[in-house]
């Protein structure tokens, strides 16, 4: 906490507004140098907003973001260059082979890319096989891994990944969490949105719980689960007597389903 | 893990590189825009005596221009935007602009390719032939022309939320053009009708390009086209600029 010059990332006092309706409520959060920040939240809770104010797709109507020491508003471009990202949906060129998809994003990033390195890159991703194939003609995991080695094509200090397991079985989710964890190794912070408990337990170094737009708490796993294990409302909520993240997710967010 | 900002003729260049091959891929669609055209000047053959080459070719060339500008083009903006093509290209450290910039210098390269497959096809099959001034001149009015329909393409993405409205609401105004160029233009309606067609984005086109094949006739009435064309691309584009998202949420 006291460390704030290795804060890669620095949202303070955000706002988002679509309209007349406020999508996030004076969010404030950083992620720090080294770490895997997840931003926890039922459907609907703001996540995508948060990120997509970061990333400058949204206007936000207050406060500020600072990307390695950028300012988002002030110079987007360069916030833009400082982190990679991964939007919630597959998106790109459907027609387009992953190499020439590779060469695209690493031209658009300014990054040179021998035939050395993009091999290297496809061999990283196990898609040596897969060069020439289409990106639309790739499995979902397949997919997700071409999105994900682009997020990080250019080195980039923050990795911003939007629910990036959703959708996934659980061996291409578990090899997923094993590169992102591959990605903090190599120094770099990532922010990861998810609505999975399972997820922020086992790969997030700190977790923000949002709801209605607003963070109700940050902290790490462990210490949310010992602080709030003997909460009556935590108690009440959780099954077969053993307090999980979960049991203290359901509590703060309460139990409504979500659209 | 310094940070860059990549050129622009770099990035330019990427882009341009990965929207050429898309569009090679999906050149079934851009075969459509060569064919009507070509289709249309060898059927007009009989009009020929009637209304002169230049006025034929100008004719069908004005349909190809059509279809491109609202059947392809406004059909694969409203595609990459509906998967989000547009917005992960856009979180990279690039200016807006030149994500468009890019799929635009693709079409006026459809447009050349079209205009010269018109010069061939009437030099081949009807035996029109014009000056090399007139040639040269036809690419630029066929890229101003173009330019209309592009930029009413743009608008008509910028006006509709989903892909799917896009796709009918090109080929309602693709089948309006039609109609119009057909019943209107050809004064099959009365001379009234025929003298507002001339003034619509159909006739305005269709008349720069024919007085542009034949440049030592350009007259007043080619100029007052070629102002109100420009008109219209200043306003479609406009409408297409201002009303375009990025998103279709
Ligand atoms: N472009 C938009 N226009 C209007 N409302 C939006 C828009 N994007 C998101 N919202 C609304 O804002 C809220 C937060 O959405 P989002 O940030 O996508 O949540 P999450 O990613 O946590 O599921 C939701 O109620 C959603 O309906
Ligand atoms: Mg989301």
């Amino acid at each position: 906490m006291n460390n704030q010059q290795d804060s890669i990332l620095k949202v303070t006092g955000l706002n988002v507004q679509y309209g007349s309706f406020t999508a996030v409520k004076d969010v404030s959060f950083d992620v720090r140098k080294g770490e895997i920040f997840g931003l926890l939240g039922p459907n609907g809770a703001g996540k995508t907003s948060t990120l997509s104010s970061i990333e400058g797709l949204v206007k936000f109507n207050a406060g500020s973001v600072v990307v390695d020491g950028f300012d988002a508003r002030e110079k987007p471009l360069y916030a833009r260059a400082a982190m990679g990202v991964q939007l919630q949906s597959t998106s790109f060129q459907p027609e387009l082979k992953v190499s020439e998809i590779l060469q695209l994003y690493a031209g658009i990033y300014g990054v040179p890319l021998t035939k050395d390195k993009l091999e290297e890159i496809l061999k990283e991703i196990k898609l040596e096989d897969a060069a020439s194939k289409k990106f639309g003609e790739l499995s979902g995991g397949q997919q997700q891994r071409v999105s994900l080695v682009i997020s990080t094509i250019h080195n980039p200090r923050l990795v911003l990944l939007d629910e990036p397991t959703t959708g996934l079985d659980p061996q291409s989710r578990r090899q997923l969490w094993e590169r992102i964890e591959a990605i903090r190794e190599r120094g770099h912070a990532v922010l990861l949105t998810t609505h999975s408990m399972e997820e922020a337990e086992s790969v997030c170094d700190r977790i923000g719980i949002i709801d209605h737009g607003k963070v109700i708490i940050i902290d790490t796993p462990q210490a949310l689960i010992e602080k709030y294990k003997n909460d009556p409302e935590v108690i009440a909520v959780s099954r077969r007597g053993k307090v999980t993240l979960e049991d203290v997710f359901i509590a703060l967010t309460g139990r409504a389903v979500r659209a | 893990m310094e940070t860059i900002i990549p050129k622009t003729s770099t990035v330019f260049s990427a882009l341009l590189r990965a929207d050429l091959t898309t569009q090679w891929r999906n050149r079934r669609g851009a075969i459509l825009s060569l064919m009507v055209p070509v289709i249309i000047l060898i059927s007009w053959k009989g009009y020929i005596a009637k209304i002169g080459g230049p006025a034929t070719l100008a004719n069908s060339l004005c349909y190809g221009l059509i279809s491109l500008g609202l059947m392809g083009y406004s059909n694969s903006i409203a595609r990459d935007r509906d998967k989000g093509i547009f917005q992960r290209l856009r979180v990279a450290p690039l200016p807006s602009w030149a994500i468009m910039m890019s799929r635009l210098a693709v079409q006026l390269i459809m447009i050349l390719i079209i205009t010269t497959a018109i010069f061939i096809v009437g030099f081949n099959v009807d035996k029109i032939t014009l000056s090399p001034a007139g040639y040269l001149v036809t690419y630029f009015t066929a890229a101003v022309g173009g330019a209309v329909y592009l930029a009413l393409g743009q608008a008509i993405v910028g006006l509709t939320k989903n892909a799917e409205t896009v796709n009918s609401a090109s080929r309602l105004v693709f089948l309006a053009f039609i109609l119009i160029g057909t019943f209107g233009g050809l004064g099959a309606l009365g001379p009234q009708i025929q003298e507002i067609t001339h003034w619509t984005p159909y006739g305005t086109v269709e008349t720069i390009m024919a007085a542009g094949m034949a440049p030592a006739k350009w007259d007043m009435d080619a100029t007052n086209a070629l102002l109100v064309t420009l008109g219209y691309i200043i306003v479609f584009a406009t409408v297409g600029i201002k009303q375009f998202k990025w998103e279709s949420k």
